[in-house]
Formats: C-alpha cells, sequence, structure tokens
C-alpha cells in the first residue's frame, strides 16, 4: 500500500499538468456544487421562514369538509367551508405546550362589484383581526398609501398587486380613504393620463355562499400595502376585519349572539333596498369620489363603539393558522393534533404550510429539482473531461504500466495506483472547492444582501439573501465529489489494467 | 536438468490479410545455470521467442515449460506471478519506473512479493546495487542516470527475487560496445556466482564470446547451436 502511494504521488507531481487540469476542473465543480447547496437550502429555509411567519404559521387547520390540503391558492370556485366551533378548537389547542400562537381568520373570495357599470372582478379575503394578525405576524404588512386599520373599525387592506390587477381589468383604482392620488404609484400607461383614471376609495364586496345567497357590503380602504416578502405570491390576498368579511360571506357573526338569539339578519341594520341614507353615517362610510347612494348596498358596518363588548369568536372562520414554538416538529405535531381533532370530533384538520399553498409549498422541491439537474449536468461535463484526460495519461504511460506488469505487477496493481492517484486529486483539489464554497455561502451570507424585487425575493426566500450550509450538505457534497471521481475513474481504469506487457515491449 | 523445454513452438500473427509465421516450429532444451544467446539477423524471432518464453506472449501452438511447468494453458494471473517469482526481465529501453529512485527500482518485485520485512528488501537492494557498481547512485532516479547505468540497474532489479532464468532482449542494442560489453560482463559474473540461467538476444556477433551457448535462429527456425 505504501508502495502506491508513494508512487501515485509522485505520479502526480511528474505528471503536473494533467494534475493541474483535473484538479481545477473537481475543483470548479465541486465550489458551484456547495454554493448552490448553500444557495438552494438558504432558500429553503427562508421561504419556510418568511411563509411561516408571514402567512400560514407552522400548520393550518381547516374544515374536514374541504377536501384539498391546498387551503390558499386553490382555483377558483373552491370555497373553503365555515367553522363555527373555534371556541372548542382554541379550548383544545391551548392544552398543547407545542402551540405558540393561534390566528383564526376567514378567507375566501368575494366578487368587487364595478360601479361603472363593467365586468365585476375578484379578490381573495383574510378576514382577521387586526391586532391578532399584527401579534401573530409582526412586520409583515407594509403600508405603501393610507395606513393600519384603526381598532374596532371595519377595514380593507388592499395589496398593490390586488389594486393593480382590478385596475387592469376595470380602469378603477382604489385609493385609502382620506388619502389623495400618489400618481407615483400609477402604472406607466395611466401616468399619462392619470384623469382617466375612475378613482375611488371604497368598494363593494359580494360574496357568495353556500346556499347562493349573496350579500353586498361596502367598505373603505383603510390602507394599500406591500406584504414585507413574497408579495409577489400572496399579493391577490386582501386583508380586512372578520366582522366584515363573515357579514360578506353570509357566516354566522360574532355580533349575532346574543340573548334570545335574535339574527342580526333581521335587525335593522339589514334594510331592504333603497333605504339606505339612514344607514350611512359616520365617518367610516363613504369618502370616494362617487357619492355611496349611487350603489346598491346591504350593509353598513358597525361603528367602534357598537362592537366594543363583542367577543369576535363566536363568529365564524374558515382556517385556524397555528405557530408552533421554534424547534417543534410540524409533521410529528400534525399528526398529533389530527388525532386529538378526530377524538375530540371537532371536525377540523390540519395540514402544514407547504400543503396549504398547494405549488408554492413545492416550489423549494422544484428549485432543488432544478438545482439537481444543473448539477448533473455539471458532473457530467466534468467526468467527461477528467475520464478524457485520465484515459490520454494511462495510454501516455503504456511503456511503463507494460513493463511493471511484465515484471510481476498484476491488473489489480496497476489499478490501485491509478485510482490512488485519482483519489489524492479528487480529495485535495474537491476538497479545497468545497471548503472554499463553504467559504463563500458564509461571505455572502455576511452580505446581508436585502432585497425588494419580487423575483430576487423569491429567490433569496424572504427579503435577505442568507445562503447557508449544514454539515448534512457538506457530507453531501463530499459524497457527490466520490462519486464524480468514481464515474470519472472507471473508464481509464479499465483502460490502464488491460494494458499488457506486450504492449510495453512494442511500443518501445 | 533442464530449466526451460520447448518442443513445436509456433506463434503466427495476423497481419491484416497475411499471417507472419514469427516462429515456425521451435524445439529447444536450456540446462539450469546456462548463460545462453539467442543470435540472428533482425526479424529473425528473437524477441518473439524471449516474449513467449517469458510468458509476455502466447505461443500458437507448441509447449513451453518453465521448471517443469507447462506455460501455454497457465491463466493470466498466474503467469504474471510466475514472472514475479521466477523470471528476471532485462529490456531493451524502459525498464525503470520513472518515479522511484535505482534502490526503489531494485526493490520493487520484491516489495510485490510482500514475503520480506522492510529491511531485508532494502538490503538486499543495496547488495545488488553494490554488485553492478552504482551504489553511490542510488538515491538516482532513471532520468539522472546513463543508458548504461540503468541496463545495470535492470540486472539488479532482475536478479533481485533470485529467479531460476533471466532474460534480456538485446540488452546491449542501445549501448556503445563498451558499455554493452560491460553490462554483458555483468551478467557473466552473476551467472557463475548464482548459478542463475540467463537467456539474452543479439544481432551482434561481438558479443557471442560471453555466452557459453549460442542457438543461432533464422526465419522462425532454429539454425543451430
Ligand atoms: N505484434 C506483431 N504483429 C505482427 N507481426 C509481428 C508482431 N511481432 C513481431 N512480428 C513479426 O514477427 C517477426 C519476428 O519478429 P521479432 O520477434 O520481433 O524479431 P527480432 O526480435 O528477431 O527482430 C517479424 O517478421 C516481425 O515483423
Ligand atoms: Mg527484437
Amino acid at each position: 500500500m505504501g508502495l502506491i502511494f508513494k508512487i501515485a504521488w509522485r505520479n502526480l507531481w511528474r505528471h503536473k499538468n494533467h494534475s493541474l487540469v483535473i484538479g481545477t476542473i473537481l475543483c470548479l465543480g465541486a465550489l458551484i456544487m456547495t454554493v448552490g447547496n448553500g444557495v438552494v437550502e438558504g432558500m429553503d429555509r427562508g421561504l419556510q421562514k418568511t411563509i411561516v411567519h408571514g402567512f400560514t404559521g407552522d400548520l393550518v387547520l381547516v374544515s374536514e369538509k374541504y377536501e384539498s390540503d391546498n387551503v390558499f391558492l386553490e382555483m377558483m370556485g373552491k370555497t373553503v367551508p365555515p367553522i363555527d366551533n373555534f371556541k372548542a378548537i382554541r379550548a383544545s389547542l391551548e392544552k398543547s405546550s407545542l402551540v405558540d400562537q393561534i390566528l383564526p381568520m376567514g378567507k375566501n373570495m368575494a366578487m368587487v362589484l364595478n360601479e361603472d357599470g363593467g365586468m365585476p372582478t375578484f379578490l381573495y379575503l383574510l378576514g382577521v383581526d387586526f391586532e391578532r394578525y399584527h401579534r401573530m405576524f409582526p412586520d409583515n404588512v407594509n403600508v405603501i398609501e393610507g395606513r393600519f386599520p384603526k381598532p374596532g373599525r371595519p377595514w380593507l387592506m388592499l395589496p398593490t398587486g390586488a389594486r393593480k390587477e382590478i385596475n387592469d381589468m376595470t380602469n378603477v383604482w382604489f385609493i385609502p380613504e382620506d388619502a389623495s392620488l400618489d400618481t407615483s404609484h400609477l402604472e406607466a400607461e395611466a401616468k399619462k393620463h392619470p384623469g382617466d383614471l375612475s378613482v375611488k376609495s371604497n368598494l363593494v364586496l359580494m360574496g357568495f355562499n353556500e346556499d347562493n345567497s349573496s350579500t353586498d357590503i361596502r367598505l373603505n380602504v383603510a390602507g394599500v400595502f406591500k406584504y414585507r416578502a413574497l408579495n409577489t405570491i400572496f399579493h391577490p390576498f386582501a386583508l380586512m376585519d372578520i366582522e366584515s368579511y363573515r357579514q360578506t360571506l353570509g357566516y354566522f357573526m360574532a355580533s349575532e349572539k346574543k340573548p334570545g338569539n335574535v339574527s342580526a339578519r333581521d335587525s335593522a341594520l339589514f334594510a331592504e333596498d333603497g333605504n339606505l341614507d339612514n344607514l350611512f353615517s359616520g365617518d367610516s362610510l363613504i369618502v370616494g369620489n362617487k357619492p355611496a347612494s349611487e350603489a346598491k348596498v346591504d350593509w353598513i358596518p358597525k361603528e367602534a363603539s357598537q362592537r366594543s363588548n363583542i367577543d369576535m369568536d363566536d363568529g365564524a372562520y374558515n382556517l385556524v393558522l397555528v405557530l408552533l414554538h421554534s424547534g417543534v416538529n410540524a409533521e410529528k405535531t400534525k399528526g398529533a393534533l389530527n388525532k386529538i381533532f378526530r377524538d375530540e370530533n371537532l371536525g377540523i384538520r390540519a395540514v402544514d404550510w407547504k400543503q396549504a399553498l398547494g405549488p408554492v409549498g413545492s416550489m423549494t422541491t422544484l428549485i432543488k429539482s432544478a438545482l439537481f439537474i444543473f448539477v448533473s449536468i455539471l458532473f457530467l461535463v466534468a467526468v467527461i473531461i477528467i475520464v478524457n484526460t485520465l484515459s490520454m495519461a494511462a495510454l501516455e504511460r503504456t511503456p511503463e504500466i507494460g513493463m511493471m506488469r511484465a515484471i510481476g505487477a498484476r491488473k489489480g496493481f496497476i489499478g490501485l495506483m491509478f485510482l490512488a492517484e485519482t483519489a489524492a486529486l479528487s480529495l485535495a483539489f474537491g476538497g479545497l472547492g468545497i471548503v472554499l464554497g463553504a467559504v463563500v455561502v458564509e461571505l455572502l451570507s455576511l452580505l446581508k444582501l436585502a432585497s425588494e424585487n419580487d423575483m430576487l425575493q423569491l429567490f433569496f426566500g424572504g427579503d435577505t439573501f442568507r445562503p447557508v450550509l449544514t454539515t448534512g450538505d457538506i457530507g453531501l457534497a463530499f459524497l457527490q465529489l466520490g462519486f464524480v471521481t468514481a464515474a470519472a475513474v472507471i473508464y481509464p481504469l479499465i483502460l490502464a489494467r488491460s494494458i499488457t506487457p506486450l504492449d510495453a515491449v512494442y511500443k518501445e | 536438468m533442464n530449466i526451460i523445454e520447448i518442443h513445436g513452438l509456433t506463434k503466427d500473427y495476423a497481419l491484416g490479410e497475411t499471417t507472419v509465421h514469427a516462429l515456425r516450429g521451435i524445439d529447444l532444451t536450456i540446462a539450469k545455470g546456462d548463460l545462453v544467446c539467442i543470435m540472428g539477423p533482425s526479424g529473425c524471432g528473437k524477441t518473439t521467442l524471449l516474449n513467449v518464453i517469458g510468458g509476455i506472449d502466447s505461443a500458437t501452438t507448441g509447449s513451453v515449460r518453465i521448471g517443469g511447468q507447462e506455460l501455454t494453458t497457465l491463466p493470466d494471473r498466474e503467469i504474471t506471478d510466475l514472472r514475479l517469482h521466477r523470471l528476471g526481465f532485462i529490456f531493451q529501453t524502459f525498464n525503470l519506473i520513472p518515479v522511484l529512485t535505482a534502490t526503489e527500482n531494485v526493490e520493487f518485485p520484491l516489495l510485490l512479493q510482500k514475503e520480506h520485512s522492510k529491511s531485508e528488501i532494502r538490503a538486499r537492494a543495496e547488495k545488488l546495487l553494490e554488485e553492478v557498481g552504482l551504489s553511490e547512485y542510488r538515491h538516482h532516479r532513471p532520468s539522472e542516470l546513463s543508458g548504461g547505468q540503468r541496463q545495470r540497474i535492470a540486472i539488479a532489479r532482475a536478479l533481485v527475487t533470485n529467479p531460476d532464468i533471466v532474460l534480456a532482449d538485446e540488452p546491449t542494442a542501445n549501448l556503445d560496445s563498451v558499455t554493452g560489453a560491460s553490462i554483458l560482463e555483468i551478467m557473466q559474473t552473476m551467472n557463475q556466482r548464482q548459478q542463475t540461467t540467463f537467456l539474452f538476444s543479439t544481432h551482434d556477433k561481438n558479443v557471442l564470446k560471453y555466452a557459453r551457448t549460442v542457438v543461432h535462429i533464422k526465419d522462425g527456425l532454429i539454425d543451430g547451436e
């Protein structure tokens, strides 16, 4: 063995050029591979962090009646059934020490009526209590225009992306109440003729529910915002106050729960058509450029004062987002919770955030596969070049190898000698590449590159670029290196082993 | 006792459409301890004969026995081991491993054998280097040595395993006559001292005097002894 390594080692120095060619390829390949792994791992973690702590929590509880796992991004048409027993669910969750926070929310779609008489558009709605939302996802909402919702008042927060889409379809441009048109946020085309836009600061939503009854409600836009990170994915989801949401969807409202159980639907708030003027009162109403009375509206949200002693959790929700304590295994907890939910007959089940986001949840898997294909191609090219160089090296050394065979070296000896050379090269240069790659990843992550660019944010998995390498990744890199080396050495090895003493004699 | 017994040995080479009959039916016996010169013009089949005897090339027909063992039916691995343990080789050129020193080259077959201790191997290699007069060059690599010095190291390496037979195909062809003579003198000395059988080929009549037995070959046949 010592002899083989001595010969191999000296041969590496003797054939410096070919050693350098192979070494450089191995080094570069390992470097690219390591950095790629670090970037994808960082993206994976970043996405998880951004999404879990900005949109979904670790687990999403949804009614058992909802068949798909894709809770948020299911295409049009699938409504998420209401959850009427949130208090029981909350009580069940409060028993678990693994749960950090919970956020109940309404989630469904509603039509945005076009009061200028064109086609309606659609909007995904998340009905929440803003205070709770803010506690669960602090800093998640960047207000671009307008302000945060005021506690207790009805509100709707419109994402820039949704505003743009509505504008593209209807020429209506929503701005927050009390705000004036900020032309700098307009599309290039609209900037030229801002006068042609139909600017409004309130919108009429029409929700659907199971029995096809619909309710129109008018809401003021409190603010226009961007989700702090991954706005590209989340921008269709407008935020609104939960009671208005329930009303829109015809759900059971918290305010309906009162002694004697007189349904709010029978109350005076629900006027027959026309009789709107009585109901319009207070500053939460219409500040748009068109008087609200022009539209037919069934319901006007209540004032803060009217809501003060209502327990929001008496009403219906669609989802309960569950944030677990850090370090808790979400997958195991999901299983455990689902068992409890079944045992307690709560009519709900938990899905994890990846499932809840459907195709977006599997995006990292997709990007990982893409990287895998890229790396495979890289490997293939590297392997071809190395095979070529090594084969030439083997043939060049035919006299030497043949002579060794003639004086009694077995094929195995020649093979080991060849393998030792390549393995030494691979370990030295490939190892260097992996170390350099780890350093590059560390440096990149120290830079804390931040971006507001939507596409870059997807790539970063959030608003900052934090590539990261685990020991597992590094182990994997060495494994891949070993695999490349093995793949590259097989053919030249066979070639070297097949050199006969006779080849040496006649090469003389 | 005959260390080499050859009967009806033929060797054909396919050369495109035609067949070259390099050996046409050789019958030859060589006694243990002999110093034999295979003599003949270029292309007569000297190299082919030595290669077949050394198990480097295969016979087409006939039988070759080394110390009573039939070579022509032996599998490759056993022939390799036979070369390692019972034969020594000296080639015209490219005898030595470039990255090893003189001593290491001489040690090489013993290291392959894995039958002796490191110190024993070193001692034997150095003794043989001394016998061929190259002690002071023991740390030199082949590229730092002259052609004659390299051939002497090759002799030392061929003998280090105490082989039954040393085969040398035109060992002096690339050397000037004085150096070539010194090489053959060393072989002669070693043959007398250790009773090792030597077989060398040449086309140079001037070196015949070093041999005890001369075998003449012409067109792949023995032309007289
Ligand atoms: N590998 C081979 N293929 C074809 N012909 C060969 C081969 N080796 C040797 N020969 C032929 O066999 C004959 C004997 O060659 P060789 O043994 O090398 O002669 P010598 O060593 O006496 O010069 C020559 O005619 C040569 O051309
Ligand atoms: Mg010849």
